[in-house]
């Protein structure tokens, strides 16, 4: 253990507590992989909290007339969430305020129960060496944001990003299923991802039409093998991604590395916060430096200077890189790209509800940085001399600021991951505190969780119509709050009653490791389909009559049908190496009716749902007879709901 | 309760056994009559393993599961080894409860094939008492083979073929009209419904509605009053469950595609996502239930993707829900909407549906019989029409097919005019009566006999034997019940003679007393009088008598008890007593015809026509339980037959009361009375009535003047004029 080494904080803006938690606070700081002080930050003097935190939370008193998060049997939750997955590589869909999980979409990494990974289909999607095996079976699912239309969602697609190997999946929230995947290239460490809400020159494209996504980590342009002991010269993209099309339409190249990203309502702006401004390659050198910076992207400017060539490419890579490093954008009237301080390492930059304002938490600086964003747009216009004047508010807000939400009542909600605590910020309380008016009290409420909190969200928080309902927090640490079931423990999603003055912690949720963002809306906003549509598939089977064996020399495809109890053909038969394609049609329409198919050692299977149409390629290379069958329970005759594959020796 | 069911079910199967012992016939045996079928036949999916569904699909050797919404089965024949539709194969309860006329549906086992024509049709089960005694049930069986290769979009109807108006009549029934009526609907409804799901026939296409929007977004109290929201509530004694205040299910409903509803209910941003969801000629209406705890889900549509509980009617056509034209309704905005637990959105996914024209939603439920435990088809609705001011042009003009009553009554218009007109000139004779009695006398009464005995002959053979018109003790019986369980005015109004008839009964019986029917206008009555009449006419007088008193008095009382033993059989069960009611020689003689029957009823007649000969009306006196029913109110008649003081000692017109019932006392039994008015032609006759004669002979020995005889039956009295004051 390194906490040995910690140098105690002075002065901390909440005494009380902080003795109480010291030790285990920096304890957690320290698994993370940090071991020095936190002390750039506590010069000023603490900040006028408007509530004692130690106070205990008023949960179970004001409790009462919240509703409830226990759902009775039979009734539906109001608000969809849509999770990353952490490692486990996937997407989740979980119904609140209940909690319970949904749905969990395999995009990335291989998943047993649908056949992700195994079906040529999704093979397809999820790219393929040249021997047809899959090129990534390890994925990092980290944010997920959803696209939109007149500033909220519109329910068509989500993103979310695979920070292990920089790559960007995109759901269909019709059908929750991935369709596309796409690997950036010349970077690594893609984390923060944003789509846009509108165009930034064209008023009638009202809904997202790009994806943002930052590069954490620095590497040789290309990475080839050149610089590998010149870290100087090692760099980060920006990238925007076509949200139809799913191709890079540009990059950027900074100073600095990206982590969040956030977009503005009216489209003309992106930024991501930067960390590591240093370029550090040891988190020494990371957090060398007081600020770092929030980087803002002139969307329509990049794009002209696109469209007028001035852009380079990497290696292989066709795609057009333009400069957005600090020495080329001097000049406010020509820059792409303008970089506001922010103090020490922040993370997180969220847009707020009524398109005025992002807001940077300070991570290793107890602050949070409020940028209004006319002022950058001021700026970039020549009208503004110092782009940091564009910080409207830097206030105290508690220990370790990860990630902020808001109520559209004008408040925000920021994690502090070393207090384990979120605390109810006023945003204009927060500015007028920053000009001046040492009266203003803009902390309004801190509430404890449990533990060390990292993303936060609010019901519609990130739209046009924050409805201040529900907040939910992702806790690290889950510790003692569920029944124990070994080292690895669940984390917890806490589920906070936000509609009133003083925040309500209402739920423990447990979700397998590990979650990290996600968002939270309305259900109206989502109409699913009930049921594929077999015009879809270009393979379908659409008539048992069509299933059958089709030989061509030694490449056999096997049409097969499913329609509860039976497949069809009920046999078939194959000879020892033939190159096997089966194509199963799910030919039934009933809604939840939906089969799988197993091969039992040929390690295959895979489901089908009602109208849905999936292939598997393999070959025949062990004699014998197989049963395949319905490995999704479907009907009374279940186990019964089999055919016969003979592979002839 | 069980203790007191299980005693009634005991007595009731002890008296029918009794009842059939005394009748029974080999062949009664075999009979569909209140037939017991399997249980699993309104709910198994292998519908001909139940049922002979083979009998009626000549050829057919395998069969399908029940499929479809309303459901029927494929049957299937061999042909060189392939399997061939030949035909479908329906179960009349699966697709229409159309009662007949006990009040319960015929079972019938339909076949059609693939052209569409009838190829069979059995009857499986039915409640009907006339078709057990009376007539035999073969003559169903020969209705119904009328159908045998007619096509299932035909216009067939009870009656003459009509072909200028492309109407395919067929023979009914006599005595049983409304038991075919019933049936014929059952063959149309079904094949129909059948018909129109396999392609047989044309679906009907309406034109769509076009809205006015006036951009309004309403409030649940306003939706409701311009009918926009409609309720529909079932309350647990309608499913044969225990009474009880809360409902069975409550729900509410309305159409989506208007703007003004769809906004109202669900919010401009959920309308516009609902409508860009359907498709061109798609329709979506919504359903909440605000009470009871049924579901109108159900749980059908997991396993067979069908909602099973609910469906939409519109003229001909069923629209029913698969679960993919389900989706969740997440709340109401309209303001004052109420508290629901179970919500939906269902689409509708035909052109053939029109928001514009009305249609009916309907909740498909289960009607327990709590005796049994049997489950009988229940379907409960309410219609639903879009006012007009919601549709551009106001509502279509629509027209319904006429009512089976609607069209027994405008078919047989004439012969109804003329048995009203009938009716009302029986009233209006009778009223005008005094001014007939006054004209005749003891030796004369032609002036009041020319009006009844033409009455008599028009109700025998023109009443009688020409319209079926004869009341019952049967319908007494089924009012009765119905008033206690469930009254059908369709049912009743399918006979508009017999209705009418009792219309009349009703309320001369209030205002006269029942004699004016049972002495003027029953048909069996008058036949037994008139037979009387003549058998005294043509020198048989000598053998004629009437009990003596004493018998009579003690007899009379014995259709008091007829009518009552039948009313408290009816309780346990209504079949038995219309078994009983075969006390009543009206089904022999004038419904089924007196040599369409075995003999023991053929006898009865003949025994009590022929005591007819020497007594007056002996059914009538002692045995008619209908008599007996319309006695009894008699009491309470407005206006009775004159009396006059002397009445009390004279009873000189007690000698010539045919019905006796005139007592010692003087005094008329209006429950007795026949309203022959013999005694009102005495009332004023100056020489037959005993005070009148004595004033008279006073009178004109004292020179008096024969001052005319007033209301009061007497002279007007001679007051001396005082003179004038000086």
């Amino acid at each position: 253990m390194n906490d040995a080494k910690m140098t105690p904080v002075e002065a901390m803006p909440d005494p009380s507590r902080r003795k109480f938690l010291n030790t285990a606070a920096f304890a957690g700081l320290a698994g993370a992989g940090l071991s020095v002080g936190l002390s750039a930050c506590n010069k000023e003097t603490a900040a006028p909290a408007a509530a004692p935190t130690a106070a205990p939370t008023p949960a179970a008193a004001a409790a009462a007339g919240h509703n409830s998060v226990h759902l009775k049997p039979g009734e539906l939750d109001t608000y969809y969430g849509l999770w990353s997955g952490g490692h486990t590589g996937d997407f989740r869909v979980l119904g609140l305020p209940s909690g319970r999980e949904l749905h969990r979409v395999p995009c990335f990494v291989p998943d047993a129960l649908v056949g992700w990974g195994i079906t040529n289909e999704s093979k397809a999607i999820m790219g393929t060496k040249p021997d047809g095996s899959l090129r990534y079976t390890v994925g990092d699912t980290h944010h997920t944001h959803a696209s939109y239309k007149d500033g909220n969602y519109d329910g068509r697609y989500a993103w979310i990003n695979d920070k292990i190997n920089s790559r960007i999946a995109r759901i269909r929230l019709d059908y929750m299923i991935c369709d596309k995947i796409t690997e950036l290239p010349n970077v690594q460490g893609f984390h923060g991802i944003f789509p846009d809400k509108r165009d930034p020159v064209d008023p009638a494209i009202n809904y997202t039409t790009r994806v943002f996504c930052g590069a954490e980590f620095h590497i040789p342009l290309p990475n080839d093998g050149r610089d590998l002991e010149s870290p100087e010269k090692y760099r980060t993209l920006f990238s925007c991604v076509d949200a139809e099309t799913m191709e890079v339409r540009w990059q950027v190249l900074i100073d600095g590395n990206c982590d969040l990203a956030a977009t503005s309502f009216d489209g003309k702006l992106a930024a991501t916060n930067q960390y590591n401004t240093e370029g550090g390659v040891h988190y020494e050198g990371m957090m060398s430096a007081e600020r770092d910076a929030c980087l803002f992207f002139n969307i329509a400017r990049i794009e002209q200077a696109v469209k007028d060539g001035k852009f380079t490419t990497f290696g292989t890579s066709k795609v057009p890189v333009v400069d957005g490093t600090r020495a080329s954008n001097t000049d406010p009237k020509t820059a792409l790209v303008g970089y506001v301080s922010v103090p020490k390492n922040p993370h997180g930059v969220n847009a707020s509800p009524d398109g005025k304002y992002f807001i940077c938490a300070g991570k290793l600086s107890p602050t949070a940085t409020v940028i209004e964003l006319s002022k950058v747009l001021e700026w970039f216009d020549g009208k503004l001399d110092d782009l940091d004047k564009s910080i409207v508010a830097e206030v105290e807000i508690g220990l370790g600021p990860l990630h902020t939400a808001f109520d559209g009542r004008g408040n925000a909600y920021t994690t502090l991951f070393l207090d384990s605590q979120i605390v109810k910020w006023n945003v204009d309380a927060a500015i007028k505190f920053h000009a001046g008016d040492k009266n203003a009290q803009y902390v309004v409420d801190r509430l404890d969780v449990h533990y060390q909190p990292g993303h936060i969200n609010a019901s519609q928080s990130e739209t046009m119509f924050a409805d201040g309902k529900w907040l939910c927090v992702g806790c690290k640490f889950s510790k003692d709050r569920f029944l124990p079931v070994g080292p690895l423990h669940a984390e917890t999603e806490q589920l906070v009653d936000i509609s009133g003055e003083k925040m309500v912690l209402m739920a423990d949720h447990p979700v397998r490791p590990e979650p990290h963002d996600f968002i939270i809306f309305k259900r109206e906003l989502l109409q699913p389909k009930q049921v594929y549509d077999i015009n879809e598939f270009p393979l379908a089977v659409k008539d048992a009559k069509e299933a059958g064996v089709f030989r061509d020399g030694n490449k056999v495809t096997v049409k097969i049908t499913s329609m509860a109890p039976a497949f069809e053909p009920r046999e078939f038969k194959l000879k020892l190496g033939d190159e096997v394609t089966i194509i199963l049609t799910n030919l039934d329409k009933i809604e939840d009716l939906t089969h799988g198919f197993a091969i039992p050692k040929y390690n295959i299977n895979f489901i089908c749902n009602p109208q849905e149409t999936k292939s598997v390629t393999f070959k025949a290379d062990k004699p014998g007879v197989f049963w395949c069958y319905c490995t999704h329970f479907c009907h009374a005759l279940h186990l019964e709901m089999r055919s016969r594959m003979i592979v002839e020796a | 309760m069980n203790l007191l069911s299980a005693l009634r079910g005991a007595l009731s199967s002890l008296i029918l056994a009794a009842a059939l012992a005394t009748t029974s016939s080999p062949a009664l045996a075999q009979t569909a009559y209140e037939a017991a079928l399997p249980p699993e036949l309104g709910t198994a999916a292998a519908l001909c393993d139940y049922v002979p569904c083979a009998e009626v699909l000549p050829g057919a050797t395998s069969f399908s599961e029940r499929k479809g919404r309303p459901p029927y089965v494929e049957a299937y024949a061999e042909e060189n080894g392939q399997r061939k539709l030949v035909g479908y194969v329906m179960l009349s309860t699966d697709i229409t409860d159309t009662p007949a006329y006990s009040g319960k549906p015929v079972v019938t086992l339909i076949g059609m094939n693939t052209e569409g024509r009838f190829v069979g049709v059995k009857i499986l089960k039915h409640s009907e008492p006339i078709l057990l005694l009376g007539i035999p049930e073969s003559a169903l069986v020969a209705f119904n083979n009328q159908y045998l290769g007619k096509f299932v979009g035909d216009n067939i109807e009870i009656g003459r073929s009509r072909p200028d108006e492309g109407i395919i009549g067929l023979d009914a029934i006599s005595g049983a009209t409304v038991t075919v009526i019933a049936q014929n609907q059952v063959m149309m409804t079904s094949g129909a419904a059948v018909g129109r799901q396999v392609g047989i026939l044309e679906p009907t296409v309406r034109p769509q509605a076009r809205f006015v929007d006036g951009g309004r977004t309403l409030d649940w109290a306003t939706l409701v009053a311009e009918g926009a929201v409609r309720n529909l509530k079932v309350m647990p004694e309608q499913v044969g469950l225990q009474r009880s205040a809360t409902p069975f299910i409550d729900l509410w409903f309305g159409y989506l595609n208007h703007p003004e509803i769809g906004r109202s209910i669900l919010g401009e941003a959920g309308w516009r996502a609902l409508m860009a969801r359907l498709a061109e000629g798609e329709h979506a209406v919504f359903v909440i239930r605000s009470g009871g705890n049924e579901s109108f889900k159900g749980s059908g549509f997991v396993r067979g993707g069908i909602y099973d509980r609910v469906q939409i009617r519109q003229g001909q056509d069923a629209f029913t829900f698969r679960d993919l034209d389900y989706l969740n309704l997440y709340g109401v905005n309209a303001a004052g909407a109420p508290a629901f637990n179970e919500s939906a959105i269902f689409i509708v996914r035909s052109s053939a549906f029109s928001g514009a024209f009305p249609w009916k939603f309907i909740f498909l439920g289960n009607r327990v019989d709590r005796e049994t435990g049997a489950r009988t088809f229940a379907n409960f609705d309410t219609e639903y029409w879009l006012a007009d001011r919601h549709l551009e042009g106001g509502r279509p003009e629509v027209i319904k097919p006429d009512a089976p009553w609607v069209k027994v009554w405008k078919a047989r218009a004439l012969e109804i005019g003329l048995f009203a007109a009938l009716l009302v000139a029986v009233a209006v004779v009778y009223a005008n009566r005094d001014a007939l009695t006054r004209r005749s006398t003891r030796k004369n009464k032609w002036p009041v006999n020319a009006f009844k005995y033409t009455f008599w002959v028009i109700s025998i053979g023109f009443v009688g034997f020409g319209l079926l018109a004869q009341p019952s003790i049967t319908q007494v019986l089924t009012w009765f019940h119905s008033l206690l369980f469930q009254w059908q005015w369709e049912l009743f109004l399918t006979d508009p003679f017999i209705f009418l008839f009792w219309i009349f009964i009703i309320l001369t019986t209030f205002v006269w007393g029942r004699g004016l029917f049972c002495g003027w206008m029953c048909p069996f009555g008058s036949l037994s009088e008139l037979i009387y009449k003549v058998a005294g006419a043509i020198g048989l007088k000598r053998f004629q008598f009437a009990l003596p008193m004493k018998w009579h008095n003690r007899l009379k009382w014995v259709k008091y008890g007829v009518f009552f033993a039948l009313l408290a059989v009816s309780v346990f069960s209504m079949g038995l007593a219309e078994m009983l009611a075969e006390v009543e020689p009206f089904k022999t003689t004038f419904l089924v015809g007196m040599f369409n029957r075995a003999w023991p009823y053929t006898l009865f007649v003949a025994v009590l026509l022929g005591l007819s000969i020497f007594i007056e009306r002996p059914f009538c006196k002692y045995l008619c339980p209908l008599g007996a029913s319309l006695a009894m109110p008699s009491t309470f008649r407005w206006f009775g037959l004159k009396r006059k003081q002397e009445c009390n000692s004279c009873k000189a017109c007690a000698v010539g009361c045919g019905s006796l019932a005139i007592d010692e006392h003087g005094r008329i039994d209006h429950r007795e009375c026949m309203h022959c008015l013999d005694c009102m032609v005495l009332y004023t006759d100056e020489h037959a009535c005993p005070p009148l004669a004595q004033e008279r002979k006073r009178r004109t020995k004292a020179g008096l003047p024969l001052t005319p005889i007033g209301a009061d039956g007497y002279y007007i009295p001679i007051k001396p004029v005082p003179a004038a004051k000086a």
